[in-house]
């Protein structure tokens, strides 16, 4: 019998007067030592289905119509019994949490309390459910549990507060709180979402090593199909609240028979149709960046002494023609969005020189950019945060063209936004809505219009697609492929995945720590690295497996 | 720009959202509801109370002796009151409207000043000892002005409520509901004024200071610092010392000192604005600062600063009752903390003085942070996340 068994959940969230069927009708088993994938796109329910599980949701707006959640629950004196966790009363549901089930979360910067150190968090867990527990043992415990996910230096580390650990070693931190307790059942919510991939890497396998020697059962939620395949010995696939398709990892990723599973896979950048790469349409590069530097001035002291700085772009050289686009790749830290608003001149670059179709823009004010800001735009991460909620798309297109004398009239420039819109395929009507009436994929596409109503040649898209579901991010990365085309764009495509990174761009620079440590074709980068931190780079990122289904015309 | 707007009206945008959430409150409505209620008693007030009758007829002629009787003050807020009205029934722009609104107040204030010929003496007696020639006549609902002391009734001076006067009558006399009615016109403008002054600098100073950081919010931030060392009562006690008892002295000292606050939530929130990527992307196109800063950035952070400003009108208020209840506020116009102070004034405790016109200071600044409580939550974002 099945340690988990999932049957028939139901959870309806109370939303503004209305009820939201989360998740409908979902069923699925856990084994002991066995890692369970549930993968699906944002709002699909696979979040809701972890929290119903562990019951963590707010009883306030969430009810469970139907269903029930089995668990053999270990008891303290060794008896097994068998639970319905929909059923149980706080209390029991207390026992069982952090002992029998425990959690890890997306954010590591969130999920630990930064006012308590590492040893305090720990040995609360671990005194809670193990009251009888002496302190000195529970701190025994504690650094085990932080060598066993293999923190540096795990001693010193206890005695540290939250802020002074990186992302990776928190989200250990958190893992080593999850599993100090010895639990049957670690429910990981895309732990490592958040994470570069080499570290991603890195705390992936130290899950499954955990995992082999506890004989724990995993539920794994995620939205990356090459993490699922690293991770997952079975995977079901969730949509709007329901299970469309589960299976053996293998055979659902080497013959999906539904067709929403059939499509999120076709979405994946590497089963994407190839795009030609045409030739520039010069040879003079259009943007024109020679040995920039960002420096950050560090001051100390009551005189507020200049010590130092902080190199975030240190030196680095790049060309773009026209038609063509160009990746910068690195991990969080490196620089890359800083060197990206360095040359819009957003942030003002410390030393080198920009040129645009051979101008140099360095040092001239906002008066004298103004005539160069049209040539140059940006794209954003978040297509929440980049449209002002207060305005309407209309005014958020409109006013840009009016201040660089796009359009005799305002209505001509609505005529333009309007079909400004239609290219990235929304509907001209659009343009009377406010931003929060979008989707995030909509949202993402007015921010490419806004960029494009200036019609500029140059685009800085800031990891434009990392905040998207894949079905959406193929449909972007489409969309910019297609506008180069159409329109000769030199892009600087911004971006931490190698996936897209190897569908879209031409050449690839690879930073890290402020300066560019490979550059070339992208082919060349990605397929033969020659730096150690690229291969390194390249190595982490999660593969999917070769005998995959690939969609008819895929090429390799 | 009209089919922009006519967009606009038809998807709801961020400030009706944060309107409807705000109003979807019992609590705000009961205050708004207040407010209205004063402002339209302020607004009609000689013609809720008035020694001079809305209508008489004298052997066939009628006239109005209230409509002569109006001064350009009654002008002016009658003016800013239907103002309003067409211009919220027009599709303006909020800056458009608001601009439209204090032009008329100035007009109409101005051309009432211009035209009616101020009387330097007012015998309210007259109409009631003439009240028997009349063939018809009409008073108002309160049939004594605020300053009809009612020398020909004899004894006058404190008396309890009855059924003449309602709310009793004050040292002079005069009638207590019909001081209250008129005073409510010093509660609101004192309110709106002082914090209208004060919106304007805070919202300026904290503009730039957030906006541009660094040494200009160094130098803002430690002009603020001093401003908030000065204590507004002693600066205002010593103002009227000096300069006698004017309301618009009061107003403005009020305002000029309590910017401070407003400054910093705007500092606060611009700080926090200025790395948003639609900000990053309004520099990017190149727009003009002024475009930014008060199309772009303002609108999305002037919401904690009107929830202040709902606090601060209050405040406003109660800094004039404060005065008046010291004995240093106007000496003849009726408010209604000089009403408060004489219910203690002489050795009889005249419990009417008390209750009624603090009742009104009590009311409105409870109705104030009734409003302030509910937009406060309506924009946070941690209270909508049920809605959303």
């Amino acid at each position: 019998m099945s340690m988990l068994e999932v049957d028939g959940l139901k959870t309806w969230l109370k939303s503004g007067g209305k009820q939201i069927k989360a998740v409908d009708d979902v069923s699925f088993t856990i084994q002991r030592g066995e890692t369970f994938c549930l993968v699906g796109e944002s709002g699909s329910g696979k979040s809701v289905t972890a929290l119903s599980i562990i019951r963590l949701l707010p009883e306030r707006i969430a009810s469970h119509p139907g269903g029930a959640i089995h668990f053999d629950f270990r008891r303290r004196d060794g008896e097994t019994e068998r639970v319905d966790m929909l059923r149980l009363d706080e209390a029991r549901l207390c026992q069982i949490r952090g002992l029998r089930i425990a959690m890890i979360f997306q954010e590591p910067m969130t999920s630990l309390n930064p006012v308590f150190t590492i040893a305090e968090q720990i040995i609360e867990a671990l005194r809670l459910h193990n009251p009888e527990m002496p302190y000195a043992a529970a701190r025994e415990r504690a650094l085990e549990a932080l060598r066993q996910v293999q923190i540096k230096d795990a001693e010193a580390k206890l005695d540290d507060y939250p802020h002074r650990l990186s992302g990776g070693q928190r989200q250990r931190v958190m893992i080593a709180m999850a599993m100090a307790c010895q639990p049957d059942l670690l429910i990981a919510d895309e732990p490592t979402t958040a994470l570069d991939v080499t570290v991603q890497a890195e705390i992936l396998r130290l899950m499954k090593t955990l995992q082999k020697d506890r004989r724990m059962g995993i539920l794994f939620i995620t939205h990356d199909f090459g993490v699922v395949a690293q991770m997952a010995d079975r995977v079901a696939v969730m949509r709007r609240g329901k299970i469309v398709e589960q299976g053996e990892l293998d055979t659902l990723l080497a013959s999906p028979r539904h067709d929403y599973t059939r499509a999120l896979l076709d979405a994946l950048p590497e089963n994407l149709p190839r795009p030609d790469h045409p030739p520039p349409a010069s040879e003079n590069p259009y943007i024109e960046v020679r040995d920039i530097k960002v420096w950050f001035p560090v001051y100390k002291g009551v005189f507020r002494r200049h010590v130092s700085d902080i190199k975030a772009v240190d030196g680095v050289n790049l060309q773009i023609r026209r038609g063509e686009i160009v990746a910068l790749v690195g991990e969080s830290g490196c620089g890359k969005t800083t060197l990206g608003r360095a040359i819009l001149q957003l942030i003002r670059p410390t030393a080198g020189d920009v040129r645009i179709a051979g101008d140099s823009i360095i040092g001239l004010n906002n008066r004298q950019l103004r005539p160069y800001r049209r040539r140059m735009q940006i794209i954003f991460q978040d297509p929440l945060s980049s449209l002002n909620p207060r305005l309407t798309i209309a005014t958020t297109l409109i006013e840009p063209m009016a201040v660089h004398g796009i359009g005799e009239s305002t209505e001509e420039r609505i005529e333009i936004a309007r079909q400004t819109l239609e290219t990235v395929q929304l509907k001209g009507d659009h343009l009377w809505r406010y931003p929060h009436e979008f989707s995030g994929g909509q949202r993402q596409r007015i921010g490419i219009a806004r960029a494009l109503v200036l019609d500029p040649g140059f685009i800085v898209c800031d990891e434009v697609t990392s905040a998207l579901d894949v079905s959406v991010q193929a449909e972007i990365l489409q969309m910019l492929l297609q506008l180069r085309r159409d329109r000769q764009l030199a892009l600087l495509f911004i971006t931490h995945d190698i996936g897209v990174v190897e569908y879209i761009s031409d050449r690839t620079l690879v930073m890290q720590q402020g300066r560019v440590v490979e550059q070339g074709d992208t082919a060349q980068v990605c397929g033969a690295p020659t730096q150690p931190y690229t291969q390194k780079l390249i190595a982490a990122v999660p593969r999917m497996p070769e005998n995959v289904y690939r969609r008819a015309g895929a090429c390799q | 720009m009209t089919s922009l707007q006519k967009a606009e009206n038809r998807h709801e945008g961020y400030a009706a959202r944060l309107l409807r959430k705000t109003f979807s409150r019992w609590s705000a409505r009961i205050g708004a509801a207040w407010i209205a209620l004063l402002a339209v008693v302020a607004v009609f007030a000689p013609f809720l109370a008035n020694s001079r009758p809305l209508w008489v007829s004298v052997g066939g002629h009628g006239y109005s002796p209230l409509l002569q009787g109006l001064t350009w003050a009654d002008i002016g807020w009658l003016a800013a009151f239907f103002g309003a009205l067409l211009l919220w029934s027009l599709p303006l722009r909020f800056g458009q409207r608001l601009l439209g609104l204090l032009a008329i107040i100035l007009i109409a204030s101005l051309i009432g000043k211009a035209a009616l010929k101020p009387r330097t003496i007012e015998i309210y007696e007259q109409y009631r000892e003439q009240a028997a020639q009349y063939d018809e006549v009409i008073y108002t609902l309160v049939p004594y002005s605020p300053r009809d002391y009612q020398r020909d009734r004899g004894d006058t001076g404190f008396q309890p409520p009855s059924r003449e006067h309602w709310f009793g009558t004050e040292e002079n006399g005069a009638d207590t509901l019909s001081r209250m009615i008129h005073a409510s016109r010093v509660a609101l403008s004192i309110g709106f004024v002082a914090t209208g002054i004060a919106l304007v600098i805070g919202v300026f100073i904290g503009g730039l200071m957030g906006y541009f950081s660094g040494l200009f919010d160094i130098i803002g931030m430690r002009v603020v610092e001093i401003f908030e060392a000065i204590p507004t009562l002693f600066l205002l006690l010593t103002f009227v010392a000096f300069f006698g008892r004017n309301l618009y002295i009061m107003m403005v000292i009020i305002g000029l000192t309590s910017w401070t606050g407003y400054t910093r939530y705007l500092r606060a929130e611009f700080l926090k604005l200025r790395d948003q990527d639609y900000v990053q992307a309004a520099r990017a196109a190149g727009l003009p600062l002024g475009s930014i800063l008060f199309r772009h950035m303002l609108p999305n952070g002037v919401a904690p600063v009107l929830v202040g400003a709902s606090f601060g009108v209050a405040s406003a208020i109660l800094a004039e009752a404060t005065l008046s209840f010291l004995g240093l506020g106007l000496v003849d116009a009726p408010s209604w903390g000089q009403m408060l102070f004489q219910a203690v004034r002489f050795s009889s405790f005249n419990w009417w003085m008390a209750v009624f016109p603090g009742g009104a200071i009590f009311f409105t600044v409870f109705a104030y942070n009734l409003i302030g409580d509910a937009l406060r939550d309506a924009i946070d974002p941690h209270l909508s996340t049920v809605e959303e």
